[in-house]
């Protein structure tokens, strides 16, 4: 059976002074080595947006001393042993794995990789070329969704540093050269600000080896974190449309401040609001039943009370994201747009807007029930149980484990998900239903919203205008929803929003 | 030469080493499966995850079963309506207890199965079972429930053809195949989906043809025994009816020319891909194992057209493939990402020169025996927990009915030899087999 040990270390000297996270597994048939720097894209220095994922890419990239990228490449292929990066907002995380009949072959890669990269001209550029491309190309491309998260991002922390995105813009990253990774790489990548995690089947002397190791090979560094951008106020409901060409649908994301992390206690009992409202990709949330179970508008609808790091990938939220730089986000699904629904029913003909300004009139008044109701008994019993059984299985793998273990530690906690538990367990209705009225309201928020060029006039016209949105249903689905069904969309319609700007932006225009 | 006999020697040992416990098996837990009475599959995998199971229900059902017209898309609908209820629990408490079971439960559809999982507290394995066959036996939604489901569905093709790739996909596919229901992705054409809500009366049909015992194998991994696991399939299934339908499944005619996919997109960087007519997999068959190996040597990020193309030439982004797995012939595809619109033709043809060079000079012993290594070490890093294995066996029983296949592949990885390696080339890389799907600012391809 597994040992679970977490031990929290500081050398003698405290020359060395990282927290070392420790879970030691016998009968694992890997290692999982995990390297959490202190700093993330916030780092990036004004101008030079992207340098952090320039900078780790290339690492990861290239090869070390005079070991090329191919060769280690060649090396580990038998192993079919690997590593990879992530970056985020504030930590950037180094994962390294290795089956244990190759070990101490994997070591030198390892360290080599970490205290000796090469930083060769041809990794780099090619590191730069696909950097480019993503800031170009595939973040308008490829996914409404993602592409709309991003955006709220944007707008949320306009001005700050956690206002770009990690690849960064398009103009910055033209300007990123080899001699700026290798000076971030230098200053950022420090013993000072890195944390070391370990999992698996490894012994003292490995652990000891690579302690040693480190603390001889990595510099230390006198260059300050900078402290992470907060969220802004939004003043009212503030929209920004994103207008591009053959959009199928608005995908939709919003947003506020919330001055609350997994530090604080306090958290367990927003996690359970939050769940009932709208769990990550379960059809139990309040927001997906009324939207897409009942109504049958789009794919699906939730609510976020931190970050949820590729929640259209992940059913389950992945470790190694932690922030200190918090807010709550609504992700609603892509809805139809006008042209669209056009061309499929004959008996819509007339309408001259999708499918959106109904959408959010009905997420923001379940909030606001929500808040001038609270849960009911039942329901907080209901989902506490199964939070605390759920979130045992956030961390299933040895990696994960070791993840959740060092976020962990980000946020002052020593086993996050096993101090959860005890939270959940003690909470009562009544903490739930005060934090929903501390930390949600529906009053001053950020929404955008991605959609085709021939919705956004007409979207942005309906919210200015607070004008009335009655659903448009198609007649097959029309005629059998039930009486309260139709008489709660004839409030919804009506719902009056504090919408005080409506910005439309060219995709083409977004991110600069 | 001498250290390249070495490299083949070192690596036999640690893979015997690391491999040979459960008898040369490469899943090193036993699979324990029985076939119930009505001809459900009853598999069980004992894993040391103290409170934690893996349950799978497999439908051997897929996109592949949509054999009349106008139903493309209709086994990914039908999961959704697994979903809305039934007489004994409506779709509002069947969603009630799930969420009392704290499970990660979910469903997806793909060409040849539809799979429902639920990962959670192994305690609650009875209830499990219970809900489960209630909704595979009695399944019961109202016409408007299934009206209504159809817009979930459009809401999905919404946003998972939102990138080009996938339009391309779609194209790539209505024209490499003529009969085969391969031709259609498994969300299915749109104006089918459009369609969907008036097929009620088929979705009735559809049930019973496939939700049969026949068509299922429930799959238990992690802390459970597989007395336990067989006490509850005959308790909950052991008195579900067996059907009687079997699908006509169109075979493909043979192609006899090169056939082109183009979608003509200036938003993402040029794109090419070679897809060849491929076989179905087989875990008795030399083909597919040694196309596994091939692809591996070809295109993986350590082989050599790799190397020239994406890290020293820097003309793609991107380069990988592999043949799919699949229960008919599917295809093999070579995917590259470009810089330049104008490398399509260059891209092209040093794929055609790596494949070629096989087939002429063949390939190291070592690096044949690396590649194997690498199968089999990636492999064992995979599975470290109960979802992750079961994940892995639902391929395997999607493909062939049975778990043991992937035991079976990985041990016909082993006597892959060289002349496989040109004996696949030979069969299925040839023009002839070939479809070349592009995605460029130019209103063509432009790749011969």
């Amino acid at each position: 059976m597994k040992r679970l040990i977490l031990a929290c270390l500081f050398l003698a000297g405290s020359l060395f002074a990282q927290d070392i996270v420790e879970l030691k597994q016998p009968n694992a048939n890997k290692v999982v080595v995990k390297l959490m720097f202190r700093n993330g894209s916030i780092a990036d220095p004004a101008g030079k947006e992207g340098l952090t994922v320039a900078t780790v890419q290339t690492v990861m990239q290239g090869g070390y001393g005079d070991v090329s990228y191919s060769a280690i490449q060649e090396k580990l292929f038998p192993m079919a042993a690997g590593y990879s990066a992530s970056i985020d907002k504030e930590v950037s995380i180094f994962t390294f794995s290795v089956h244990v009949d190759f070990l101490e072959e994997y070591y030198p890669i390892m360290t080599g990789l970490i205290l000796n990269p090469s930083f060769e001209e041809g990794d780099f550029n090619r590191v730069k070329i696909n950097q480019q491309n993503y800031v170009d190309q595939v973040i308008r491309a490829s996914s409404d969704e993602v592409y709309s998260k991003r955006a709220l991002e944007d707008l949320l922390f306009r001005g700050t540093n956690y206002q770009h995105m990690k690849q960064g813009k398009s103009a910055s990253v033209e300007t990123i050269t080899l001699d700026d990774v290798k000076n971030h790489y230098k200053q950022y990548f420090t013993r000072t600000n890195l944390m070391l995690g370990i999992a698996g089947n490894y012994s003292d002397d490995f652990l000891n080896k690579l302690l040693t190791d480190l603390k001889k090979g990595l510099p230390n560094s006198d260059a300050i974190l900078p402290r992470p951008g907060k969220a802004n106020q939004p003043n009212g409901i503030e929209v920004e449309i994103v207008a591009k060409d053959n959009a199928f649908g608005s995908a939709i994301f919003t947003g506020f401040p919330l001055n609350l992390t997994r530090s604080s206690d306090e958290f367990a009992a927003l996690m359970v609001a939050n769940s009932y409202l709208g769990e990550h990709r379960k059809s139990y949330g309040k927001l997906y039943h009324k939207i897409r179970k009942i109504r049958s508008m789009n794919y699906g609808d939730y609510s976020y009370i931190e970050w949820y790091d590729n929640g259209h990938r992940f059913q389950l939220p992945p470790a190694g994201v932690p922030r200190s730089s918090n807010y709550f986000a609504l992700w609603i699904r892509p809805v139809q747009i006008a042209k669209q629904l056009k061309q499929q029913y004959e008996e819509l003909q007339n309408i001259e807007v999708g499918h959106a300004h109904f959408a959010l009139r009905l997420a923001l008044r379940e909030i606001d029930n929500l808040i001038a109701n609270g849960i009911s008994a039942e329901d907080f019993e209901a989902t506490r149980t199964f939070l605390r059984s759920y979130i045992k299985l956030y961390a299933q793998t040895p990696a994960q484990q070791l993840g959740y273990l060092m976020d962990s530690q980000f946020y002052g906690r020593s086993d996050y998900l096993k101090e959860l538990d005890g939270l959940l367990a003690n909470l009562t209705l009544e903490q739930v239903n005060a934090a929903i009225k501390k930390y949600w309201q529906t009053e001053n928020m950020y929404i955008t919203i991605i959609t085709d060029k021939s919705e956004a006039e007409p979207l942005a016209k309906s919210l200015k205008e607070n004008a009335a949105s009655p659903m448009s249903y198609s007649n097959l689905v029309k005629s059998g929803l039930p009486e309260d069904v139709l008489k709660e969309d004839d409030e919804i319609a009506e719902y009056k929003l504090n919408v005080t700007s409506v910005k439309i932006v060219d995709s083409a225009n977004t991110f600069q | 030469m001498k250290k390249g006999l070495l490299i083949v020697l070192v690596l036999q040992i640690l893979i015997a080493a690391a491999f040979g416990r459960e008898a040369d098996k490469i899943l090193p837990y036993t699979i324990h499966q029985k076939k119930m009475d009505n001809g459900m599959n009853v598999v069980t995998v004992p894993y040391p995850s103290p409170g934690l199971a893996a349950f799978y229900i497999v439908v051997r059902t897929g996109s592949r079963n949509e054999v009349e017209k106008g139903v493309t898309g209709f086994a990914h609908f039908f999961e959704h309506m697994m979903f809305r209820g039934t007489d004994k629990y409506s779709s509002d408490e069947y969603s009630a207890i799930l969420k009392s079971l704290g499970a990660a439960a979910n469903a997806n559809t793909s060409n040849d199965r539809t799979e429902y999982h639920m990962t959670g507290n192994a305690e609650k394995l009875e209830k499990m079972f219970e809900v489960e066959s209630d909704r595979f036996r009695y399944l019961n939604y109202s016409e408007h429930d299934f009206k209504t489901e159809a817009g979930a569905v459009k809401g999905e093709y919404t946003n998972s053809t939102a990138s080009p790739y996938a339009k391309l996909r779609e194209k790539m596919l209505d024209t490499a195949f003529d009969k085969h229901t391969y031709k259609h992705t498994t969300i299915g054409f749109f104006e089918d989906i459009v369609d969907m809500p008036n097929q009620y009366e088929y979705s009735k049909e559809f049930f019973k043809r496939y939700y049969r015992p026949e068509y299922c194998t429930i799959l238990v991994v992690g802390d459970a025994t597989p007395e336990e696991v067989y006490a509850l399939s005959e308790k909950y299934f052991g008195d579900w009816e067996t059907g009687s339908y079997v699908a006509d499944i169109p075979v493909e005619p043979k192609q006899t020319e090169t056939r082109f996919a183009h979608f003509q997109n200036g938003g993402v960087p040029p794109f090419l891909q070679l897809n060849y007519k491929g076989p179905a997999f087989s875990d008795q068959e030399i083909d597919m194992p040694a196309l596994d190996v091939l692809a591996t040597i070809l295109f993986s990020s350590t082989s050599d057209l790799y190397k020239k193309l994406v890290i020293e030439e820097q003309k793609a982004r991107f380069i990988g493939g592999g043949a799919f797995d699949s229960r008919d012939p599917n295809l093999i595809s070579i995917s590259a990402s470009l810089i330049d619109k104008a490398d399509m033709q260059y891209v092209k043809d040093e794929v055609l020169a790596a494949v070629d060079n096989v087939r002429q000079n063949g390939v190291d012993a070592d690096l044949l025996a690396k590649t194997k290594s690498n199968l089999k070490y990636r492999f064992a890093m995979g599975i470290d927990n109960p979802d992750a294995i079961a994940g892995s066996l639902s391929h395997y029983i999607t493909l062939t009915g049975d778990p043991e296949s992937v035991n079976r592949l990985y041990a016909l990885y082993d006597k892959v030899s060289v002349d496989d390696l040109k004996m696949v080339i030979d069969k299925y890389f040839v023009p002839t087999g070939l479809t070349i799907a592009t995605i460029s600012p130019d209103s063509e391809g432009g790749v011969k």
